[in-house]
């Protein structure tokens, strides 16, 4: 059975194409055959993060129009077996996006015997966001610890219960995961920013990870390589945690407090 | 079809406006009536109406029904059934409609009025949009019944989202999740918030100035009782998080802890 999960948040900036990369990178690594498509038409991130720019040929927008057939469209991961990149394009905008044409793709890529398909959403709520999140079985909400990006999650919530199909057909509902991004414990203990609880309380899903705030996510994107593949940062060992908490296990979550300063970076830090 | 029967007699609860006299002088009621009528031509014209005769077999006072009914049918309202408590009364036997005991229904009124007073239950929604206004010096009135209906409540136990809005019309509105910032709650009748309240929550929309909104935390955006309402800065800051009632005393909006 094929799942398809959307990479959401309402609000841009907050690290939903980071997250689609570490997520998608993170099941194919663990043997599941995965793609990620990027719905971000017009922008294109993803290829980018996944450090596959140059190898972009086709795009979603060729493969809804039947420009192109999926063989031709998918982008091989060099790295990890078993995954995939569907980019989006640059040169159109997402009016060129149907529901009939990615229902099509979907059906393709359900065919081709993908375990995992995810989504990673552009920001906002109107078409791309939409059509993104439509066929999704699971969610994955990508939230800042900062008030405007819960309130934006809150917002894309409620969409993912009235507009997504599984709500549109009355199927059980879309299963919803919340993950906080670049949390920062320092500075949610001087107050700075909404600590797990609040943001936990004022959601009210399922927590599914928290990955802190680390330069190694910065200097992953400019090298074109998904932060889950860094097993020394903490964000790559939190993306991973996520991972084992997606496919059903129970993990107690980390990087909640400040990491305790040793004598050396009490020193000089 | 075969399926087809014919015909059906079934129960049925229907909404009619009714006319209820407060006198038996036939040019005050002819003068208040075509005052009333006035103010919306179009809304009632040719409209049933149940001529209401209680008030009068209380003050026991007499009126000519044959004037009675021309004088409604003169101003094109419709009349179609007569409400009174005594049947067999002089005034009731005379008129040339049919009865139906306005005895009944009254007690139901005053029970479900006396638990509204006890802030703990529904009542019927009388004062509904179109209500025309009943004040104690106007000798007649025309206002619209409801029946004492009672209907079930609107349950949400979903959280309600930032942008979503609900709305319970003619009823109850009970939410068990949390109502996110930017969210509406709105109802007809009383709200109940189990989850924390933190978006706005209208009660009592269509007039009903007796519904209360209930919460076990109350953070919200703006809360209004038929259309009196109060935004956050102006509640108290120790009644905020805290379970609260909001309900309006005369033009007052009241908001207590629970």
């Amino acid at each position: 059975m094929t799942k398809t999960i959307v990479v959401t948040s309402g609000k841009g900036g907050v690290g939903k194409t980071t997250t689609s990369a570490s997520i998608a990178t993170g099941l194919a690594k663990r043997g599941f055959k995965t793609v990620v498509i990027d719905f971000d038409v017009g922008l294109r991130n993803l290829d980018l993060i996944m450090g596959c720019e140059r190898r972009v040929v086709y795009d979603l927008v060729n493969l809804v129009n039947q420009e192109a057939s999926l063989h031709q469209t998918l982008i091989k991961d060099k790295r990890i077996e078993n995954l995939y990149i569907l980019p989006a394009s640059q040169t159109r905008d997402k009016d060129a996006l149907t529901i009939e044409g990615i229902a099509r793709v979907m059906h393709k890529l359900k065919k081709s015997e993908f375990d995992y398909i995810i989504c990673d959403s552009p920001a906002g709520i109107e078409k791309g966001a939409k059509m993104a999140l439509y066929f999704a079985d699971e969610a994955i909400v990508t939230t800042n610890p900062e008030v405007s990006s819960v309130r934006d999650s809150d917002r894309i919530l409620g969409i993912l219960q009235s507009e997504s199909k599984r709500s549109k057909m009355n199927e059980e509902p879309v299963k919803e995961h919340l993950l906080i991004t670049r949390y920062n414990p320092a500075r949610v203990k001087e107050g700075q920013m909404l600590s797990v609880d609040d943001i936990v309380d004022l959601l009210a899903i399922p927590l599914l990870g928290i990955i802190p705030e680390s330069p190694s996510v910065l200097d992953c994107s400019n090298a074109g390589k998904p932060v889950i593949l860094d097993d020394e940062s903490a964000a790559g060992q939190a993306y991973s945690d996520a991972i084992d908490r997606l496919l059903g296990e129970s993990k107690p979550h980390r990087f909640m407090e400040a990491p305790k300063k040793g004598f050396l970076s009490r020193l000089f830090g | 079809m075969s399926s087809n029967p014919g015909v059906e007699l079934k129960g049925g609860m229907y909404t009619f406006m009714s006319l209820k006299l407060h006198t038996s002088d036939m040019d005050v009621i002819d003068a208040k009536l075509a005052d009333k009528i006035q103010q919306a031509p179009t809304f009632f014209k040719d409209t049933p109406v149940v001529i209401d005769l209680t008030v009068l077999e209380k003050m026991e006072s007499e009126i000519n029904t044959l004037l009675l009914l021309e004088c409604v049918r003169r101003h094109n309202l419709i009349p179609i059934v007569a409400s009174t408590i005594d049947k067999s009364s002089p005034m009731a036997q005379s008129i040339a409609l049919p009865l139906i005991d306005g005895g009944v229904s009254r007690s139901i009124k005053e029970k479900t009025s006396s638990n509204t007073a006890e802030g703990s239950s529904e009542k019927p929604d009388e004062t509904a949009s179109s209500t025309i206004d009943v004040s104690p010096d106007v000798d007649i009135s025309l206002s619209r019944e409801i029946e004492y209906v009672v209907k079930t409540p609107l349950v949400i136990d979903k959280p309600i989202r930032s942008g979503q809005q609900v709305y319970a019309r003619d009823t109850d509105l009970i939410v068990m999740g949390p109502i996110g910032p930017g969210a509406e709650v709105i109802a007809d009748n009383n709200i109940h918030v189990y989850g924390p309240l933190r978006g706005r929550a209208l009660c009592g929309v269509s007039g009903n100035t007796s519904s209360r909104i209930f919460c076990q935390s109350l953070e919200a955006e703006l809360v209004s009782v038929a259309g009196n309402y109060r935004m956050l800065e102006t509640i108290p800051e120790e009644l905020r998080g805290k379970p609260a009632m909001v309900w309006l005393d005369k033009d007052r909006l009241n908001i207590e802890p629970l």
